[in-house]
């Protein structure tokens, strides 16, 4: 039993090199060089998701349209990102963007968009189902009540719809925030990558610097869904009450 | 905050304006840019890493870069690349060149050119000492670990091409592999393994042996076909080696006071 504990002990002895690296693994090098670390991860996570409402957005209500010209683009974007790991998208756009542009794109910029483009799709499907679900008489007396289709639709059927989907925003949000960790792979300084940094650094307490970040990203996406289930909750009474009030 | 918010934007609007100066030669796209972008390791100490301080990656490779900087007048910008990553970014005109701990090889030759050689290292194995393993014959059947894209991952394969080797993304997590007994050694450039060994808690605990696996000179990837850069770093690491301010830079990460000593026995290949 005695040894056993000196074992965990032993296991676990190095947090001295996790609280002195602390605030690289928070800020990275920021402010004498680039911002990295937990920040970084988060700042892509925050402009991603933000990026994908709009294509998500744009491509879901693409592939609600009847007209093949509009849908089938559509379909085929999320069809192909959906089919491909992030990984495979990440290297597509760095490796790829500099051969279509003609000039080379920064790291962090590059594993941006490919995040936008990656969680669009998967938000595209999350905005599909958001319109399916509302009832068909709403769109009919929208339609009824002399309004064209897209203002039915941004009027009547979005604001009714885009209210059911943020639980499921909130979970790409979490599920984007962890997929950051991916962009260590063309070298954008964030939180895994850091982590590495420190350990390569002092070749000591592997354990001790991972589990450190895991407990990281746990915190941010357990805060996350913390705040979605109080949200969804807000929401819920919400609905409720008007729906009586009717 | 808003500071913080209006630099993010300034300095993504530049970054978005920069476009790379297509085919002009390399040493006035430099120039006219004002910084020399070196593509440079951040995870293998003494030749490149983050310094636990300043956070800044510092190390043999950099001062390197830096002295060439210095030469051209221009500013030092360095970043961070993979064995994986070098060659396609070097290629892309993302980085000026690379000092990454990259050895000169005439396959490498198809796609970039290589400076004069500015380190010799051999590749050897780094074991546990009491392993029995003392070369590379005694590695048949058994896990050997290395880096992706590496050369050492490739001559392994042909010097013992019974041993499974197994690829990391860095030597540290290989050497990592090697402590929890899921490779029975490592095998790359002896300097790198020497930095490994000496920044364990318990150094004497490991060995590097075996007979020379193969030569790994390193030498400074270019782009292809820019003679007059190519010209511009051959000749200023020949200065460097006559003026004795490479080996300054030799004994300030590998003298005999530092953690991973390495005598300088070598000599650089100077022109007449």
């Amino acid at each position: 039993m005695d040894s056993l504990w000196q074992w965990c002990t032993g296991l676990f002895a190095n947090w001295g090199i996790v609280w002195r690296n602390f605030d690289y693994l928070l800020v990275g090098a920021y402010p004498q060089g680039p911002l990295g670390g937990l920040a970084m991860s988060i700042l892509m996570a925050v402009v991603g998701i933000f990026g994908a409402f709009w294509i998500g957005l744009g491509a879901g209500l693409l592939r609600l349209s009847k007209r093949p010209w509009l849908c089938w683009p559509a379909i085929l974007y999320i069809e192909v990102i959906r089919g491909t790991p992030l990984l495979m998208v990440i290297f597509w756009f760095y490796f790829f963007a500099p051969i279509l542009m003609g000039h080379s794109v920064p790291e962090t910029e590059s594993a941006i968009v490919a995040f936008i483009v990656f969680t669009g799709a998967y938000v595209a499907e999350i905005v599909r189902a958001g319109v399916l679900a509302i009832p068909k008489g709403q769109m009919e007396a929208a339609r009824g009540s002399g309004l064209s289709h897209a203002q039915a639709m941004i009027h009547v059927i979005l604001p009714q719809a885009l209210r059911n989907m943020i639980p499921s925003f909130v979970n790409q949000f979490v599920s984007l925030t962890k997929d950051t960790s991916l962009a260590m792979i063309i070298n954008v300084p964030e939180l895994t990558l850091a982590a590495r940094h420190i350990y390569t650094r002092t070749m000591k307490a592997p354990m001790e610097i991972f589990l450190a970040i895991a407990l990281l990203y746990f915190v941010i996406c357990w805060v996350l869904t913390a705040l979605s289930r109080r949200l969804e909750r807000h929401l819920a009474r919400y609905q409720a009450r008007t729906a009586h009030g009717r | 905050m808003n500071g913080f918010w209006k630099q993010t934007v300034l300095v993504l609007t530049a970054l978005i304006l920069a476009v790379g100066s297509a085919h002009a030669g390399k040493l006035e796209a430099i120039k006219s840019r004002g910084k020399l972008v070196a593509g440079v390791k951040d995870s293998q100490p003494p030749f490149g890493y983050v310094d636990e301080q300043t956070r800044q990656i510092v190390g043999f490779e950099i001062d390197l870069c830096a002295a060439l900087a210095k030469k051209l007048g221009v500013d030092l910008e360095l970043k961070p690349v993979t064995s994986a990553t070098r060659i396609p970014m070097l290629e892309q005109g993302a980085i000026d060149l690379i000092a990454a701990t990259m050895t000169h090889k005439i396959e490498r030759e198809e796609k970039i050119d290589f400076s004069i050689t500015y380190f010799p290292a051999t590749q050897k194995l780094l074991v546990k000492k009491d392993s029995g393993i003392t070369s590379v014959a005694d590695l048949a059947g058994k896990k050997v670990g290395s880096a992706k894209g590496s050369t050492s991952e490739q001559n392994i394969k042909k010097a013992q091409p019974a041993c499974e080797v197994v690829s990391f993304e860095t030597y540290p997590e290989a050497f990592l592999a090697l402590k929890q007994g899921k490779v029975v050694a490592v095998t790359t450039d002896a300097p790198i393994l020497l930095g490994i060994r000496n920044s364990d808690d318990n150094p004497d605990a490991w060995a590097i042996v075996g007979e020379d696996i193969a030569a790994e000179p390193y030498g400074i990837g270019l782009p292809e076909n820019d003679s007059d850069f190519r010209d511009f770093v051959n000749i200023s690491l020949m200065e460097l080696w006559k003026s004795g301010e490479y080996q300054k830079i030799y004994d300030k990460w590998f003298g005999p006071s530092t953690k991973f000593p390495i005598p300088l026995t070598w000599t650089m290949e100077i022109w007449p």
